[in-house]
């Protein structure tokens, strides 16, 4: 099952396109049960679309966005992308720039989960507009003081980034150098912007909530935390359909990696709390606001955030344990639920108490809104599921990738798609 | 570990403690040192630093003496005002006219409400809304309304939707569009889709909008309201020289009546107010009211350590 296909032989239905094997064959020869995970994906993906029409046609009135929540299920899933295609990224410059060898089996699939998460985010902000054809402005007469400007233009960017680093990595392409020089530029750009997207809200004097410096280094380590928990359970999937090889020290590290991450995190959030409800630094408006997500109406959302993250912390770090598969997919499960939560609560309940002093009941989500979103997440897994079948995913064990052939496809059935679904929409 | 010639800083040693396999790498690969990738992170943060300077610069506030000129015949004990009006300049002005109202005259307008006054009966925001056909749907007012219990400015323990004003117990603070000196909402709009006129009004241009809503995140004073729905005003009553239609998938908020201040009338507000609570008129003139009641009267601002200068002061 697990032999691949030599050199010298050509297969069927290889396609070649800007120097890239498409191995289009090996679709045709997929399970049923791949395809009805793809149909489903495609049925969901239509509903997304006819939420959008319905959108476009009837405005505002479908969402449940309202002026007390200007922002709501949509760009939380903007933050949540932005931050979760970090982490990807980290992984992989951490081969080039840090010599963890261990990873450079994950480096392709990494880079492709970084330039899908991106574009699904953008996506979110594109459907988010009401008339995204004015968005053309933002490249005729920027505002240079808008956060807004910076993180836009800075997800476009990196998204081209992404995608053309994937294109190097696959054909190899100018070599190590260039694959170099692709991370000392994508990495600073990560960072910068996730640093942007935490700008959009930190840098608002009008919401007391998040007018805290320390929204961006949480936004960073969150990022960074659920972005390799994502690419640790998407891994564990590749290797379940044996499209990857991937070994348990290579979990293991992974796993190392990530335990780091989260206690950093859940550290910076330690330290906002206390900041927060210190006598000597509380402020009237913060504190209320804040007690809110404490003992107050909207604890449901925080509270489950530092339970989920305090027990993927506990579950991940006793070192006899780590190494067990089960106890790392667990935890990552959690850690990529609880991010979610996190941004959840942070911008959509975030405005629970407007400038004003007012206080509104929880944000709920509309259907189209909901369906909107579920849209664009089918769209990203729709991607990663039709790449893994036809992009060469797998690394060359040859370091300069000369023969391209020998390496990509090996001869998959991929038995259980719905599963890997399952676990992929956990993210 | 390192090499002999080019000695490492005492933090990278410490750095290069923890990853020694990285050190190994470096010499037969192409691989990255550590000293070139630190180069080169920093060369990309000092980049990126640099584009965030434009942003930076706009905080700075300008000296006063930079900006504009002083009207003739003033005194100095006007100093306060004038400091006032100077910081009042354009911002992100793009100099092409609101195609429904005048072009800007010398005036800076500004408007003072005495709480002590106030009833809370919401005539403003009545008039208002017959005004600017706001959308009898919309769901918002341009002008809202506190009512606080006595003894503290307690925005948090206010009330908008109290029944019925005029309660003795209670006292009342009606909130609006600031027209800040320094409006986020100018600072925070990502096209210059809204800008602050050389009067001092800050007015949105409704074609530009793109829906983002950020600088209804910005606005300290929730002043600013999105038309989630398509805007219903009656035919009957719609005030011909605002503009509905446009209105829709876009956000609007108070403008000091620009089509009827420019005009020289004032307010719908100013002229609603039953116990004549609400001052509106021109700081460059030294006798209107405001400027008067700025210069005797012990003023202050809602939420003044934000440091957005509203052009609204209040008197009690």
């Amino acid at each position: 099952m697990d032999v691949p296909v030599p050199a010298t032989t050509p297969r069927p239905g290889v396609k070649r396109f800007i120097g890239v094997d498409f191995d289009l064959g090996a679709l045709l020869k997929s399970s049923p049960r791949y395809w009805a995970f793809v149909s489903l994906l495609l049925t969901v993906l239509a509903m997304g679309g006819l939420a959008y029409v319905a959108q476009l046609q009837h405005g505002g009135a479908v969402m449940a966005m309202r002026d007390n929540y200007p922002w709501g299920l949509w760009f939380t899933n903007y933050m949540y992308y932005v931050g979760l295609s970090a982490g990807g990224l980290v992984v992989y410059a951490s081969v080039h720039l840090f010599g963890a060898e261990q990873f450079k089996p994950l480096s392709r699939l990494a880079v492709l989960q970084a330039a899908l998460l991106v574009m699904m985010a953008l996506l979110g902000i594109v459907t988010d507009m009401e008339r995204p054809w004015r968005a053309v402005w933002m490249l005729l007469t920027p505002n240079p003081t808008s956060p807004f400007v910076y993180t836009g233009s800075a997800a476009n960017i990196y998204m081209i980034i992404c995608f053309f680093d994937l294109w190097v990595l696959i054909t190899g392409k100018g070599g190590h150098k260039l694959a170099h020089r692709m991370t000392l530029i994508a990495l600073p750009f990560a960072i910068y912007l996730h640093t942007t997207t935490a700008f959009v809200l930190s840098m608002n004097k009008s919401r007391e909530l998040w007018n805290s410096a320390m929204m961006v280094p949480i936004f960073l380590t969150s990022a960074t935390a659920s972005g390799i928990a994502l690419l640790l359970l998407c891994a564990y999937v590749m290797k379940h359909f044996k499209i990857l090889e991937l070994t348990a020290s290579m979990f293991r590290s992974l796993s190392t990696l990530l335990a780091t991450v989260i206690i950093m995190d859940l550290f910076m959030l330690v330290v906002e709390i206390a900041t927060v409800f210190w006598p000597t630094s509380a402020k009237p408006g913060h504190v209320v606001r804040f007690a809110e997500f404490i003992t107050g109406r909207y604890a449901f959302t925080l509270v489950p955030v530092l339970i989920l993250g305090v027990t993927a912390f506990a579950l991940l770090a006793p070192r006899r344990t780590r190494h067990l598969p089960a106890i790392q997919i667990i935890a990552s499960a959690l850690y990529v639920v609880a991010i979610w939560l996190k941004r959840y609560t942070l911008m959509s309940m975030g405005f629970a108490i407007n400038p004003l002093g007012q206080f509104t009941p929880p944000y709920v989500p509309s259907a189209v809104e909901v369906f909107l979103a579920l849209g664009i997440l089918s769209l990203g897994l729709l991607v990663l599921t039709v790449a893994a079948k036809v992009l060469p995913l797998r690394v060359p064990e040859e370091p300069h990738g000369e023969s391209l052939h020998s390496i990509h496809v090996t001869e998959v059935d991929a038995p259980d798609d719905v599963s890997a679904g399952a676990l992929a929409e956990m993210g | 570990m390192s090499d002999p010639q080019e000695p490492m800083p005492v933090q990278d040693d410490a750095a290069a403690a923890h990853l020694p396999e990285a050190e190994e790498q470096a010499a037969p690969g192409p691989t990255l040192s550590r000293r070139r990738f630190l180069e080169g992170v920093g060369a990309a943060a000092a980049i990126l630093a640099a584009g965030t300077i434009p942003a930076m610069i706009s905080a700075v506030p300008a000296p006063a003496s930079a900006q504009g000129e002083q009207p003739a015949g003033r005194t100095t004990g006007d100093e306060g005002l004038d400091r006032i009006i100077a910081e009042d300049q354009p911002i992100n002005y793009p100099g092409k006219p609101v195609y429904y109202a005048d072009p800007a005259g010398k005036q800076k307008w500004a408007m003072v409400i005495d709480v002590k006054a106030c009833i809370g009966c919401r005539k403003c925001a009545y008039a208002c809304v017959k005004e600017n056909n706001i959308g009898r749907n919309s769901g918002f007012t341009y002008i809202q309304v506190l009512e606080m219990e006595q003894g503290a400015i307690d925005i948090e323990g206010a009330k908008l939707d109290y029944a019925e004003g005029g309660k003795p117990d209670k006292w009342y603070l009606p909130v609006q569009c600031m027209q800040c000196a320094k409006p986020t909402c100018v600072y925070g709009c990502p096209v210059k889709a809204t800008w602050k006129e050389p009067d001092g009004i800050v007015v949105i241009d409704y074609e530009k909008c793109i829906a983002c809503r950020n600088c209804m995140v910005t606005c300290p004073y929730f002043a600013r309201h999105f038309n989630w729905v398509e805007p219903e005003v009656p035919k009957n009553e719609r005030n011909p020289k605002v503009p509905v239609e446009d209105k829709a998938g876009v956000v609007e908020k108070c403008t000091f009546c620009i089509q009827r201040t420019r005009n020289g009338r004032t307010t719908a507000c100013t002229e609603a107010c039953p116990v004549g609570a609400r001052k509106f008129g021109d700081l460059n003139d030294p006798d209107s009211e405001v400027s008067v009641l700025l210069k005797t009267r012990r003023v202050f601002r809602l939420k003044e350590e934000d440091g957005t200068e509203p052009m609204i002061w209040y008197v009690g």
